[in-house]
């Protein structure tokens, strides 16, 4: 028994440093934004940022033991049986689904509801037991682009949907469109509201580009014969090729719009504050302050664009070739960027 | 690093010696132009990497100590985007990268991500990506570090044969053995300062003992606690 108790340990704090990484969602724009202007309006974005870290949440704890080191330990069988059916209880997950669970015989909650949260946490469970293989095949799907960049930009394709980011834009952009095929009539400036949510939930991730290369692919960058602005411009198409698609349910050109400036705003904190970023984690920006004022700015934009005229684009382009080519400079000069 | 001279003629394998922590990194990164020497100047194929970054990168295949790869690449994008940024044509880069993918034996992880590879496989892609430019000189940091004989020899072979092209190469090991093999230059460094530069054929001694007296001696210290009764 004090071998099991020595694995629980071990696996309870594993398990407690990877859900602090889930912290860095404090650091989102999306989160940001949410908290600190819409507040109780938020409530709709909370559930949206909420349902997306369940699955992250709800892992497996035994996955933290790599399969070959547990294999090694010197358990018996009867101690190794007894650590998969007591290490789930090391996750918080299944202490709230087994508190729901009496709230549901108490009648508190609707049994429905708790079949429902129960079926996430078992499915985010279930999921992070499946090897990595089904993933890879998606992955290798990433379509081809006609330029040299060409692997450049399906790694940064990669890279961005493997944040929690897209799948948060993801879900705003999909509950749009069955609203627009199935609901009620909805007013403009709802799209364009819509339109700035979706790009706020990925406008975090423009301010760590580089977050999820890793020091290997930060030194390969600097060893590829390549100008600064052709490695910027790489994950800016990947960033568009994402956002694109998203926006094309709500306001599409105020919301592209509204990426070009949050590109713009995000080289600099890219290039000069680089931030190591966690996969199937929330993008964590530069600052709150930057979140905010890129927020803004990426408001008005789409407000200017969707008020106005589509001439409004032409100073958000502008905008964001200067900051590309000024920020490509900085990777060009500074050989440790 | 400290008043570091010297030079490696077209064609010459020199192996850069010296313990963990020496400054060999550092310096393979100084001649590669991703860190600028504070002092002194540093000249690959007759260019400054600090003036002439772009140029100096068109020229080199480099192994990096990181190894340098994308997570979320193959083994195969991996080499089809190198052929691609260094303006190889792509269908001699195909061609090369199946030579390439042929003679590692990584054909049959060229679906791998690099996330997913070994160390051996990563490194041999890695590897690949330094040779497939067709590079004036290669920079290798500990290429024969955690790979299999079979591919510790093709890669030996595959070093000679270039050489014997006029491509110089530059690599730092561990491996003092592999290195007598195929080093036609030594250069050797203790706390950042050459202690050794000269062509293989002038060592007094052999390449292991000389490393030994010049470099670090071995210190064996006794773990007596090993195999006595089990606690």
């Amino acid at each position: 028994m004090a071998r099991l108790a020595a694995v629980l340990r071990a696996l309870a704090r594993a398990m407690g440093r990877d859900q602090k990484s889930l912290q860095s969602v404090v650091g989102n724009n999306f989160f940001i934004v949410s908290a600190l202007l819409l507040q109780q309006a938020g409530t709709f974005i909370y559930l949206i940022i909420g349902l997306v870290l369940l699955f992250p949440l709800s892992t497996d704890p035994l996955r933290k033991i790599p399969a070959s080191r547990l294999a090694l330990w010197p358990l018996e069988a009867r101690e190794r049986r007894l650590l998969r059916v007591v290490s789930p209880w090391v996750n918080p997950m299944t202490w709230i689904i087994a508190g729901l669970a009496l709230w549901a015989g108490r009648g508190k909650i609707t049994l429905g509801l708790w079949a429902l949260a129960a079926g996430l946490v078992v499915a985010g469970f279930v999921l992070s037991d499946l090897p990595f293989a089904p993933l890879n095949a998606v992955w290798r799907r990433i379509p081809q682009f006609p330029t040299a960049l060409n692997h450049l930009i399906r790694k940064n394709l990669r890279e961005m949907l493997a944040t929690l980011d897209f799948y948060c834009a993801l879900i705003l952009s999909l509950m749009t469109l069955a609203v627009r095929a199935f609901g009620p009539p909805i007013p403009k400036e709802a799209f364009l509201a819509l339109s700035v949510l979706v790009v706020l939930a990925l406008s975090s991730y423009a301010q760590c580009l580089f977050g999820l290369d890793g020091r290997g692919g930060l030194s390969r960058y600097h060893l590829l014969p390549l100008r600064g602005w052709q490695i910027l411009a790489a994950k800016d198409a990947a960033f568009l090729v994402i956002v694109i698609p998203l926006l094309l349910p709500v306001a599409t050109l105020a919301g592209f719009g509204a990426a070009l400036v949050a590109l713009a705003i995000g080289h600099e904190p890219s290039v000069h504050r680089y931030r190591a970023q966690a996969r199937w984690r929330f993008s964590s920006g530069a600052s709150v302050m930057l979140g905010i004022g890129q927020a803004a700015v990426m408001a008005m934009t789409a407000a200017g664009i969707s008020l106005t005229s589509v001439w409004f684009l032409v100073p958000c382009v502008l905008a964001w070739w200067i900051s590309l080519w000024i920020s490509g400079q900085i990777i060009d000069r500074e050989a440790a960027w | 690093m400290d008043s570091l001279s010297f030079s490696v003629a077209p064609g010459a394998i020199c192996a850069f010696l010296g313990p963990n922590g020496a400054g060999k990194s550092t310096t393979v990164k100084m001649l590669t132009g991703l860190l600028a020497p504070t002092s002194g100047a540093v000249e690959v194929c007759g260019l400054n990497p600090t003036a002439k970054p772009l140029e100096l990168k068109r020229q080199i295949g480099v192994l990096p100590e990181d190894l340098g790869l994308f997570d979320d690449l193959t083994v195969e994008e991996h080499l089809l985007l190198t052929g691609a940024v260094y303006g190889v044509e792509k269908h001699v880069a195909r061609e090369r990268t199946a030579q390439l993918l042929h003679a590692l034996s990584l054909e049959h992880g060229r679906h791998t991500f690099a996330a997913a590879c070994s160390h051996g496989m990563r490194k041999k892609t890695a590897f690949a990506m330094a040779l497939l430019p067709n590079p004036r000189v290669l920079f290798l940091d500990e290429p024969f570090e955690a790979i299999d004989p079979v591919t510790s020899k093709i890669m030996r072979d595959l070093l000679e044969s270039v050489a014997r092209r006029g491509i110089t190469v530059f690599l730092t090991s561990h491996m003092l053995s592999v290195v007598e093999q195929i080093a036609t230059q030594l250069v050797m460094i203790r706390k950042g300062r050459i202690v050794w530069d000269s062509p293989i054929s002038e060592l007094p001694q052999a390449l292991e003992q000389h490393y030994f007296d010049l470099v670090e001696a071995p210190v064996v210290e006794e773990l007596e606690w090993l195999g006595s009764p089990q606690s």
